[in-house]
């Protein structure tokens, strides 16, 4: 008989902090930023995982790593504001490329059948997908790389290999999804995607993950990865709501409680992220809406989409960029970095915030 | 009639308690489970029951499959809250039974059964949600605490939410463990919680879960034969089946969630042994949508305030 293997860490808890609705409405909806380039000389180099506990939960949530990417975030989500997904918008050739190479990963996907299977809800077929990724992933991406940047793929690649879901567990969530934004995020900060590529970074690429995401989960019966359950917005899926409701904002006639109306989601799904998210729920899931899903029926009481998009921006940052068991598997590296000088500079605002909140009467604690 | 069996006809309503009722029920219950073993005798006739996970109307459902408590005598394995929609009212509808009945169902501790898990997979919402406060959800982690580990039926089927240890031969190792506190990463307590019977290994392996382990059938044979033993009832992993035999029928897996998560379109199952021990699974589906009552409707969360 083996010994047994040694033991690694579960997956550590949220943070519990005190639960203060007035701190949460009055917390700032985040805001977008520029993606600043790098120049040369570049210093790739394989990422590395550094959250392990809420203390460096607080260090990242500090950083300018952090607050460059949740603002890159938003600008992906402002880039396709009011914007049907058809709508014309300039694609580069490299944003054409990368939407080819999500085709071919949807491909793969019919040359990889589900193998039958009883018991198990996952389909390990996934697997065989997922080492073809691991196979051919780093040619693929060299594809549209420029000479100067093919040193990267070192430290790029193992973001896009985390996009898709975990294939040990045969699951995905929104770290996952989290991964392929950081991917995308890394390709800005290489200048390889630029801020007029955004829109199409949205409404070609991102759909095409979409759509490519959800044949995996349909599939190969994906787990969802640590979800909250029903409580949670969604089993997999976050940003697709974000650029989802951004895309509604200003909408002549569509309003949140639209989403109970099956004739609005049967038309409009094809032109509205947030409307084809809601009509897969109500495809994939058996039962009331108002029980498998009482978030987005609750934010469907919601009055317009802006309240919506800020409130799911803010959200974001807090269900999904500050929870340690789903950012303990997030990469950091030359591009996305862990420790930079502007971690001092925030140290000293933190100290405000600590003031300002213990003024408010917040009860705010700092545990420094 | 008594105030704890109004509270048990309020929670078959699916209508929650109170506040300062679920305070009362639960320090109630903690006078009941600390006097219990880690390893709980149980008499049969009884009736297994895998994960639940807050999916109050099936459970409901189960109980007409498989008869009320106290006339059915019931061995629940964990995971009664989380995913769900209702783990609220499931897990005090439970322990309700358990206060009022306590010779006559048994409830042993899940890995859902513990703060940490709760935080991620949604019981620590949904106390926010229906409460306003978390005050209830420290109750019932409270409780968690003092829930045993692992039942014994019969002195012959040896019960566990998830399954063995590297560092467990025998049940009186499982008897001296202090389980009174939150379930650790790693070691016999957590391990009991956390593991899984695996086809392909051969002795241990390391989970895909992160934390207890993986075992295969060798490691089954070796303790059924130390403990004198005829098999291993557990839960914890979803079969579409409802329940499944491993290792030539030395453990079963017993589920009893049907559609999990809404979507999974698995049937559930409970196990009953009659006084002889003679097995009888029955299968049932998830609760029909007439008989559902509808969620109470809510403001928005505050982000969207």
């Amino acid at each position: 008989m083996s010994p047994p293997p040694n033991y690694r860490p579960i997956r550590a808890p949220a943070i519990n902090l005190p639960h203060n609705s007035q701190a949460i409405i009055l917390s700032p909806v985040p805001h977008a930023e520029k993606v600043p380039v790098v120049t040369p000389p570049y210093q790739f180099q394989r990422p590395v995982k550094r959250i392990h506990s809420p203390d460096d939960i607080r260090r990242f949530q500090e950083s300018a790593s952090f607050k460059n990417f949740l603002g890159f975030v938003v600008s992906l989500s402002e880039s396709i504001d009011g914007h049907k997904i058809a709508d014309p918008c300039h694609v580069s050739p490299t944003v054409a490329t990368i939407v080819s190479i999500l085709e071919t990963l949807l491909r793969w996907i019919d040359e990889i059948p589900p193998v039958p299977m009883s018991s198990r809800y996952g389909n390990i077929s996934f697997r065989s997908w997922h080492d073809r990724l691991a196979e051919k992933g780093e040619s693929l991406v060299h594809e549209f790389l420029p000479d100067e940047f093919k040193e990267s793929t070192i430290e790029i690649v193992p973001y896009l290999f985390d996009s898709f879901g975990n294939a040990s567990r045969i699951d995905y969530g929104t770290g996952h999804e989290t991964n392929f934004a950081a991917w995308l995020y890394c390709l800005a900060k290489m200048g390889i995607i630029k801020e007029e590529d955004y829109h199409a970074v949205v409404a070609r690429v991102f759909v095409k993950y979409l759509e490519l995401m959800r044949k995996l989960q349909m599939v190969y019966c994906l787990e969802p990865a640590g979800s909250h359950g029903v409580w949670g917005l969604d089993d997999y899926h976050f940003l697709p709501f974000i650029f989802g409701s951004s895309q509604l904002v200003d909408h002549k006639y569509m309003k949140p409680k639209f989403i109970h109306n099956d004739d609005i989601l049967d038309n409009f799904s094809s032109e509205y992220m947030y409307l084809s998210c809601i009509g897969f729920v109500k495809k994939v899931k058996k039962g009331l809406f108002a029980e498998h899903s009482p978030l987005l029926d609750d934010i469907s009481g919601v009055s317009n989409w802006k309240k919506v998009n800020s409130g799911l921006l803010k959200m974001y940052k807090v269900d999904v960029l500050q929870k340690v068991p789903i950012m303990q598997h997030f990469l950091f590296g030359s591009l996305i970095k862990w420790y930079d000088s502007s971690f001092v500079l925030s140290r000293f605002k933190h100290s405000n915030l600590w003031l300002y909140n213990v003024v408010c009467g917040l009860g705010f604690v700092s545990r420094d | 009639m008594s105030d704890l069996d109004r509270q048990i006809e309020q929670l078959k309503r699916c209508e929650p308690l109170s506040e300062s009722e679920v305070k009362s029920l639960c320090l109630k219950a903690m006078e009941i489970l600390v006097e219990e073993s880690n390893v709980q005798r149980v008499d049969a006739p009884v009736t297994l029951c895998g994960d639940i996970h807050g999916q109050f109307y099936d459970m409901m459902e189960l109980f007409k499959v498989g008869g009320d408590c106290p006339k059915t005598n019931y061995l629940f394995l964990g995971d009664f809250v989380d995913r769900g929609y209702y783990s609220v009212e499931t897990f005090l509808l439970l322990l309700a039974l358990k206060v009022r009945y306590p010779d006559r169902i048994t409830l042993i501790r899940g890995n859902h059964e513990s703060r940490q898990i709760t935080q991620v997979y949604g019981f620590y919402d949904e106390c926010l949600r229906k409460y306003g406060s978390v005050n209830v959800w420290r109750y019932c982690t409270d409780i968690f605490d003092y829930m045993s580990l692992s039942a014994v039926v019969e002195n012959k089927i040896f019960c566990v939410h998830g399954g063995l240890s590297p560092t467990i031969n025998t049940l009186d190792q499982i008897r001296t463990i202090d389980r009174k506190q939150e379930v650790p990463h790693d070691g016999a307590m957590c391990d009991l919680l956390w593991s899984d019977p695996e086809d392909i290994v051969e002795g241990w392996g390391l989970s895909p879960r992160g934390a207890g382990f993986l075992f295969g059938g060798s490691v089954v044979t070796t303790f059924n034969h130390t403990n004198n033993i005829d098999y291993i009832g557990r839960a914890h992993q979803l079969v579409m089946e409802g329940y499944k035999w491993m290792f030539d029928s030395q453990i079963v897996t017993v589920w009893s969630a049907p559609n999990y998560c809404y979507r999974c379109g698995n049937i559930a199952s409970i196990l009953e042994l009659d006084e002889n021990l003679n097995k009888e699974f029955r299968v049932f589906q998830a609760a029909q949508q007439d008989s559902r009552g509808p969620p109470a409707k809510k403001p928005a969360p505050d982000y969207f305030l």
